[in-house]
């Protein structure tokens, strides 16, 4: 089942990458969100990363995408961990937003399994 | 009518140049052999020699082009460039702008006092468009050798602040994947924003897992300051390395909690070497004396 605007990709028991591809489209959010949470929901996932790489900036709305998609794979029992934040989109969030994300950061994926052992 | 009137002065004062050049590029050489050569050693004997010639040759095109008071004409400014350059080349060498100035002068009274050997065949007239035409050049031209010594000046103190701000603020990498940021001075907040980018940059770069942010040597913080110093604490979190802060000084943590600012989300630590030790712990190193 593939979803529009995204790659979302098993890499190992319970871990999914998901990579957003230029067409993801934010304003259809609730749909996205049910479809993601739908595939990490039938494959048992107990790990989501976000690949935040290609996102030089993040703004309020694109926060509020994370905040929502990180929001509901908690309530599914599965950890958003934001993956590749680029210096510039760390440094505009910091400038807005006063709040702990509801989702985890990690410089990369090796980075986060590591602390987490 | 006035044109007609400068056209003739600068076709008379061209046409002066011309029958006198010889003595005007020996009275100016020896000048500037004076006050740039010799033991001055700001320009060699040769160099003085070519810009002599060059600036004679460029006002002998200004007083040649349509309109030699036009200042926005090409040949205007190849002077205007002429001496723009040579002030960059004398001011790098250690010379002082007042002397340039004063042999630009110099180089004014030269050529008024060549116009005032030829009294045969000028009128008052002429003259006093001459004398117009020669003070209105040499302004300006006194005008661009300033904005050469501004530029130069302006280019110095940047390249200093800017080596003052690398060592001011220098980020280490003190163990595989641990960066340290030992602030001294004041911090402003164009500097502290200048260190977020540089510290978040270097965190991408060495894929840092923590900074250890010491402000031992910092004397004092403002309410702005304080934000941003929360601002870059929060950016680095985001990025997924852990951000602690050490050496608080008493005086600026009763400054924080007065300012209210909301210090929840930060790891501190009393001391730099309490910060690496956490830094450490929470990456799993352990750091112990060697048993003998």
């Amino acid at each position: 089942m593939s979803i529009p605007g995204l790659h979302l990709t098993q890499i190992g028991s319970g871990d999914f990458l998901l990579e957003p591809s230029r067409s993801l489209n934010i304003c259809d959010q609730d749909q996205l969100i049910e479809r993601i949470a739908t595939r990490l929901q039938q494959a048992r996932a107990s790990r989501l990363y976000y690949d935040l790489a290609e996102q030089a900036i993040i703004d309020p709305v694109y926060y509020a995408w994370l905040n929502a998609l990180a929001r509901t794979t908690g309530a599914i029992n599965v950890r958003m961990v934001c993956v590749h934040m680029q210096p510039t989109a760390a440094f505009a969030l910091a400038q807005f937003t006063h709040e702990i994300p509801a989702f985890e950061t990690a410089l990369d994926i090796s980075g986060w399994q590591r602390t987490e052992q | 009518m006035a044109q007609e009137k400068s056209t003739s002065a600068s076709a008379k004062l061209t046409e002066l140049l011309k029958l006198q050049v010889g003595s005007i590029s020996e009275t100016i050489e020896k000048e500037g052999r004076t006050i740039f050569g010799g033991s001055n050693n700001l320009l060699g004997t040769d160099e003085i020699t070519d810009f002599c010639i060059e600036f004679l040759q460029l006002l002998v095109a200004l007083l040649e082009s349509r309109d030699p008071h036009d200042d926005g004409s090409p040949q205007f400014h190849a002077l205007e460039m002429f001496f723009n350059g040579l002030s960059k080349q004398i001011l790098v060498r250690g010379g002082r702008v007042e002397d340039l100035v004063r042999y630009i002068q110099f180089m004014q009274r030269t050529l008024i006092e060549a116009l005032a050997h030829d009294k045969k065949n000028t009128t008052v007239d002429d003259t006093r468009d001459a004398l117009l035409f020669l003070s209105g050049t040499f302004n300006e031209l006194i005008l661009a050798v300033f904005q050469a010594y501004l530029d130069e000046k302006e280019r110095t103190i940047n390249a200093q602040e800017a080596e003052l701000r690398e060592t001011a603020t220098p980020i280490t990498e003190i163990w595989d994947g641990v960066l340290t940021l030992p602030i001294i001075g004041t911090l402003d907040s164009n500097r502290t924003m200048l260190v977020m980018e540089a510290l978040l940059n270097r965190i991408a770069k060495e894929h840092a897992n923590a900074v250890v942010m010491d402000l031992t040597g910092v004397k004092n913080i403002d309410s702005q300051v304080s934000h941003h110093l929360i601002q870059m604490m929060r950016a680095v979190q985001l990025m997924g390395a852990d951000a602690i802060l050490t050496g608080i000084r008493p005086e600026i943590a009763r400054a924080l909690t007065s300012l209210n600012i909301d210090m929840s989300g930060v790891t501190t630590r009393a001391s730099l070497s309490d910060g690496l030790k956490e830094a450490f712990r929470r990456m799993g190193i352990q750091v112990s004396h060697k048993a003998i």
